[in-house]
């Protein structure tokens, strides 16, 4: 019999995309489980059960402070070493939106050098002054390293954030170029680079950089949200797909959707 | 010591926030602002050394990347800088943040006095500014004076080193609480002694009142606790549970009606029980997926056999009126508590707005509160902020433009929930307190918020009063008090759950006791936000984020566990019993023992005159108008109508897709612009089972007769919901009403009694026509007194009032979201449809407006003509042969037609000579009237044959095809082409107006 890769869904403190998150996972062939941030804290509930760690969405201590800084201060103080030893035995970690500005706060990304410890990238505002829900289009870097993207080459889902521009200064940039670690990148309908042109890039990340992961390619964050394209229905053009299909006698619905592929490969990497 | 943190970006990272206040200081005052730099400031009111500091300083609220920071004023250039805090007792949700954070950091609690503050300081380069000008700034982008105070500082008296100075905004009360007690000598002395304390007893229950507490046998019992005449608080609790709001004294009136034409009358004995409960309950005995109706916190329906879902709706609007961000904040958080509070608790699934507004770029002369541009700014805002937090999709909403609202807005907010239907085999949609089981408290604490609302506006503030009526929502603290509940649930620990809205613990408590038969609370266990309240503000502070919750005894330890694990504060304040009395102490001194059956006798019920007057006796007519020739121009400027043109930059600001829920967006079409016709959610995420929503608002049409408002409204949202692929016979509703005020008064309100006629006729229309179209009302809510006093050029005030409106919204199954289709035009070669009869029904429609008049052609609902059409067009998008759907609504065919056409980006070619209509004989009548009960419809050709079979005994016709010329192309009566337009063209001026907003 196969072992089960168990799926660690974090919850708490206003975190809030955990139940989708859990039932994807599930989809995907994983045994999920949504744990509350302060079982792992009292060690009511421990990392070394699990194969899976995510950082979901959600507006952790309502983002005041810069999204995701409360959480990753709640994190470092208290399972800071844990998540690295969770790291560095292989085991993979995803950040989402709030995830994501999380991972870069408590500096699991990027991870140069296996220093899990400097923030040296940031998410921030984003330059349209607003928090925004749009889908969006984004090519996958085929030489990137990271384990969630292999086999896929462009990718829809949405994004909805008030700080998701990726920013960085240009040395780390460059070396985030370098190593391959810029995974995902903001581009137009036709999967052209965005080129920070509006609302193709939703919030003027640098570089159209929609997500990054570590070296090893195993620690990976995100602004979009593949939790929410687990299912047919949630693209936003699927009655014009649906029709289409029909008239050209093709099937319809598809096997799968591209949140959930992103998942299955980070379950089938352990299989 | 406090210490005193400013954080602002890096120099070379522009500032959005900064940016955004320019574009609004040159949009709404005409001022040249060079740059606007924004630094948020922390104010740390705590003992902590100075490693301590630098610690938090630089591993908490500073972002090594991004930010720079410093514990003395940061030297960011500025002409001016303006500075912005909270009011004292001001709810300052990222203050509370940062105390978690630092605590975390430094492995510390901080001391009950110790507090840390936000505020905001914005610097400012511009050239010819002056003071008055930069206190405008402050005072009308910024801040607003009821929840904040700000200072300006030019830069010649900036000291580089003090900077704004360090501003505490603690509460200090120097008080110590007092029950007092109140004579009751005579009516005349009550009546004076509410007025006093804003009590606001109707004059009617005072004798009512009075003989409760001098009744013999009252006042013995009284005597055995120590009391005698009533305390405040006893009176306050009385107050709460009469007012309007609690008690909805309006619906439950007596109302004599009489006709000036016809002089027919009728006494209408309370419009709660015979337009809304007695409809309600005769579809509840025929539709067996009706659970839970006219009791809860919300109404329940049959999802699925395993969960139920649940609805209510709500309106915010003096709060918002007031103070429009935390007035929809308010809101929108406030009625996610009532499916959290339905049954044993609810999940909560999905939101939706509704916001009625003066014009935005309103220039006459009267002065509103908040001019509506900053208002709805404000508003949508509150509502974003408090919905993408609790992390709740909000998947629909309406905005409507009219200056009557410029006397007060109004903010609809609804929210819909599921339960499982059984909890360890238990129904979770019944609940029930008994004695012994003890009452909990969780989640905020306890200030001056909500006390007697607006009311304490007029009091004058010292800068350590708290703001006391003004609260803004916490969506965080509640978003974890939602988690921790539906936990607790789930594990069986709840006996009863209600939520601590108007009225407090004093409705919260008080009501629940009523199925225990009692209950005995000890004020002092209350935790507060700060010393110093009374004993009545503690009892009937509205301070949000709260619940009440019954918990056995042996289940005590286990609930205060997990409210432990989620970081939720829960304490128990007393026990239920069966004494039947309201029996509060506080350190173990009774101050309130009353009879809990006091409120359900003998208070008189309102009484309300209502005088209707035709729309003839009134004089109301047709207008002449001479048949348009320029039809392009004409489309043109109708869709760029701020009631008709594009609000996308408000659907863009909500999370519409959190829970993964999703299916049909707010937005869709080829270009995911458009907006759809009814939102669908798929709340179980293993099911293929759908939720249908949608709402409508037609106020204009109360201009002619609020009975066609109300029957229009309905069919509209009946229609909305038909189109996306709901069934027909599942339809939920509720109704929300907001009205002027109809109690005549020959001064104040001289047509107050056409008013409560308006409202007679609209819960008529209700109840007729619900009923014909099996909709039972899962909840609903009244708001009256949509007035205002605006200040004109000449220093006088005008009495403003809103148009008589009602909010309907509808929701509905979808047995397979498979079969959901949307309204955008998808192929060309398509074939177009229309379904539904057009009628010479231009009263009160977007094009009689558009053109400056009323008329008086409302149009007219026919259910037992259009429901089988319904059922029908069902039918047909269940067996995937409809392409798109949409209904007609405001602006009539010729707009509904272009919004096809946007989206699908398609062109469409349509012959006005084939649509079914009965007396119109004009082109500009077919175009733009508003009739009832029809679609349009595009399906593809190989299903023609199928299509037109099931609807042959309807009336329906084939009115074009969808083309690939991308130009929506209209042939008139006689053949000949009357309208070309592009679809860009199309779009251009349907985006016209808020096309650039972001």
């Amino acid at each position: 019999m196969k072992a089960n890769v168990n799926v660690l869904v974090l919850t708490g403190y206003g975190l809030n995309c955990d139940h989708e998150t859990a039932h994807t996972f599930e989809l995907a062939g994983g045994v999920p489980s949504r744990v509350h941030i302060n079982s792992i804290i009292d060690e009511s509930i421990s990392l070394d059960a699990f194969q899976i760690l995510v950082f979901g969405g959600g507006f952790s201590w309502g983002d005041d402070h810069g999204a995701g800084v409360v959480q990753a201060v709640r994190m470092k103080t208290n399972i800071g070493e844990k998540i690295i030893d969770f790291i560095n035995k292989g085991n993979l970690v995803i950040g989402i939106c709030n995830g994501f500005q999380t991972l870069v706060n408590l500096g699991l990304l990027p991870g140069f050098d296996h220093d899990y410890a400097t923030r040296s990238v940031a998410l921030t505002y984003n330059d349209c002054g607003n928090f925004r829900n749009q889908w969006v289009n984004m090519r996958v870097n085929p030489k990137s390293p990271c384990i969630f993207t292999k086999g896929i080459h462009t990718i829809e889902l949405p994004v909805r954030h008030g700080e998701g521009k990726f920013f960085a200064d240009e040395k780390t940039l460059l070396r985030l170029q370098e190593n391959n670690q810029i995974v995902l990148q903001y581009a137009t309908r036709d999967n052209q680079p965005a080129n920070k042109a509006f609302p193709d890039n939703p919030n003027g990340s640098v570089l159209d950089i929609a997500g990054i992961c570590d070296p090893t390619g195993r620690v990976f964050g995100l602004m979009p949200h593949p939790e929410a394209y687990h299912h047919p229905t949630n693209h936003p053009d699927w009655t014009r797909l649906k029709e289409i299909s029909r008239r050209n006698q093709k099937p319809w619905p598809p096997e799968t959707t591209m949140g959930l592929a992103l998942f299955q490969n980070a379950v089938n990497f352990f299989s | 010591m406090p210490n005193q943190l400013e954080i602002t970006l890096n120099p070379d990272l522009a500032d959005a926030e900064g940016q955004k206040i320019r574009q609004k200081a040159k949009n709404y005052f005409g001022f040249e602002l060079t740059s606007v730099r924004t630094i948020h400031v922390i104010t740390i009111d705590a003992h902590l050394t100075q490693e301590q500091l630098a610690a938090i300083r630089s591993e908490v609220f500073t972002n090594p990347v991004t930010q720079i920071s410093s514990y003395s004023p940061l030297p960011v250039d500025f002409d001016w800088t303006i500075w912005v805090g909270y009011r004292p007792g001001v709810k300052d949700n990222p203050g509370s943040t940062a105390v978690e954070a630092i605590e975390d950091q430094l492995g510390i609690e901080l001391a009950p006095n110790e507090a840390v503050y936000t505020s905001k300081r914005y610097c400012i380069k511009a050239e010819n500014l002056t003071y008055a000008d930069v206190d405008k700034i402050a005072g009308e982008l910024l801040a607003n004076d009821i929840i904040q105070q700000w200072r300006v500082i030019s830069v010649q008296e900036w000291d580089k080193l003090i900077g704004t100075g360090i501003i505490i905004p603690s509460v200090k009360l120097d008080y110590i609480p007092a029950v007092t007690t109140i004579p009751i000598d005579s009516d005349q002395t009550l009546q004076k002694i509410s007025a006093e304390r804003n009590l606001a007893l109707n004059p009617n229950d005072i004798p009512t009142i009075r003989s409760y507490f001098l009744d013999p046998d009252v006042s013995a019992g009284r005597a055995e606790v120590g009391l005698s005449d009533p305390t405040d608080i006893e009176l306050e609790y009385i107050s709460q549970a009469r007012s309007d709001h609690c008690n909805h004294n309006t619906f439950r009136g007596c109302f004599h009606y009489s006709d000036r034409t016809t002089g027919e009358k009728e006494v209408i004995n309370n419009l709660f029980k015979t337009c809304i409960e007695a409809p309600t309950l005769t579809l509840k005995e025929k539709k067996p997926w009706v659970v839970s109706v006219l009791w809860d916190n919300a109404g329940a329906g049959r999802f699925d056999s395993d969960h139920y879902y649940v609805i209510t709706g709500e309106t915010h609007n003096s709060p918002s009126n007031m103070e429009a961000y935390g007035g929809a904040i308010t809101g929108i958080v406030g009625v996610y508590r009532d499916p959290l509070g339905t049954g044993i608790g609810s999940k909560l699934i999905m939101g939706s707005y509704g916001y009625c507004v003066g014009h935005r770029d309103y220039q006459g002369e009267l002065k509103p509160h908040l001019h509506p541009r900053r208002l709805l700014d404000g508003v949508i805002e509150g509502v974003k902020d408090g919905g993408n937090k609790s992390g709740i999709p909000t998947t629909f909403g309406q905005v409507l433009f009219h200056d009557g609202y410029m006397g007060k807005c109004l903010v609809f907010v609804t929210a819909l929930g599921i339960m499982p239907a059984k909890v360890k085999g238990m129904p979770a949609e019944q609940k029930k307190t008994s004695p012994g089981e003890l009452i909990i408290m969780c989640g905020g604490r306890v200030g001056k918020d909500g006390i007697h609302g607006v009311t304490a506006s007029s009091e004058t503030f010292s800068a350590n009063t708290p703001a006391g009526h003004v609260q803004i929502g916490d969506p965080y603290t509640q978003k974890k008090m939602h988690d921790f509940l539906l936990e607790a649930r789930d594990e069986g620990l709840i006996s009863f759950i209600t939520d601590n809205g108007g009225g407090g613990l004093s409705s919260s408590v008080g009501e629940s006791a009523e199925y225990a038969g009692g209950c005995q609370v000890q004020l002092e266990k209350v935790p507060l936000k700060y010393e110093g309240l009374n004993q009545w503000e503690i009892w009937i502070s509205e301070s949000q984020e709260r619940m009440t919750v019954a918990v056995k005894p042996e289940h005590l330890d286990r609930f205060m566990a997990l409210s432990y694990k989620h970081a939720v504060e829960s304490t128990v304040i007393g026990s239920y019993t069966d004494s039947g009395k309201l029996h509060i102490t506080y350190n173990d001194k009774t101050c309130a023992y009353i009879n809990l059956n006091l409120m359900s006798s003998g208070f008189p019920q309102w009484q309300f005159d209502a005088e209707w007057i035709s729309p003839e006796t009134r004089g109301l007519t047709e207008p002449v108008i001479g048949e348009p020739r320029d039809y392009t121009a004409l489309l043109l400027d109708i869709l760029g109508r701020p009631n008709i043109c594009s609000r996308e930059w408000i659907t863009r600001q909500y999370d519409h897709e959190v829970q993964g829920t999703s299916v049909i967006k707010p937005l869709v079409g080829a270009e995911r612009d458009m907006n759809s016709d009814a939102s669908v959610i798929r709340p179980v995420l293993t099911s293929e089972k759908g939720l249908a929503f949608a709402q409508s608002l037609l106020p204009a049409y109360s201009a002619i007769d609020a009975y066609h408002m109300t029957s229009c409204t309905i069919d509209e949202a009946v229609r909305r919901l038909v189109s996306v692929g709901a069934d027909p016979d599942q339809i939920g509703g509720v109704d929300n009403f907001c009205w002027p005020d109809i109690q005549f008064h020959p001064k104040k309100n001289p047509d107050g009694k056409f008013k409560a006629a308006q409202l007679v006729r609209s819960c008529k229309a209700l109840k007729e026509t619900c009923l014909s179209y099996g909709i039972p009302l899962l909840s609903g809510k009244d708001s009256m007194y949509v007035d205002g006093h605006l200040t004109g050029p000449y220093g006088e005030t005008r009495k403003v009032s809103g148009l008589p409106t009602m909010q309907f919204s509808a929701t509905s199954i979808v047995p397979d979201v498979q079969h959901c289709v949307t309204m955008d035009a998808k192929i060309p070669g398509d074939l177009i449809y229309i379904v539904g009869v057009t009628k010479n029904e231009l009263g009160a429609s977007e094009y009689y407006e558009h053109l400056g008049y009323t008329g008086s052609h409302v149009p007219h609902i026919l259910p037992e003509q259009f429901f089988p059409v319904y059922k029908t067009l069902n039918q047909a998008i269940a067996q995937n042969i409809v392409a798109s759907a949409h209904g007609i609504y405001r602006g009539g065919l010729g707009v509904h037609l272009a919004m096809i056409a946007m989206g699908g980006n398609l062109g469409m070619e349509i012959d006005l000579f084939q649509v079914p209509s009965d007396g119109v004989n004009r082109n500009d009548t077919l175009l733009f009237s508003e009739s009832g009960g029809r679609f349009i419809v595009t399906i593809d050709p190989s299903h023609q044959e199928t299509f037109e079979k099931m609807f042959l005994d309807f009336p329906c016709a084939m009115i074009g095809k969808v083309t690939d010329t991308g130009n929506l192309v209209i042939h008139g009566m006689d053949a000949r082409q009357i309208l070309s337009a592009s679809v860009q063209d199309l779009k251009a001026a349907w985006k016209r107006p808020f096309g650039d907003l972001i």
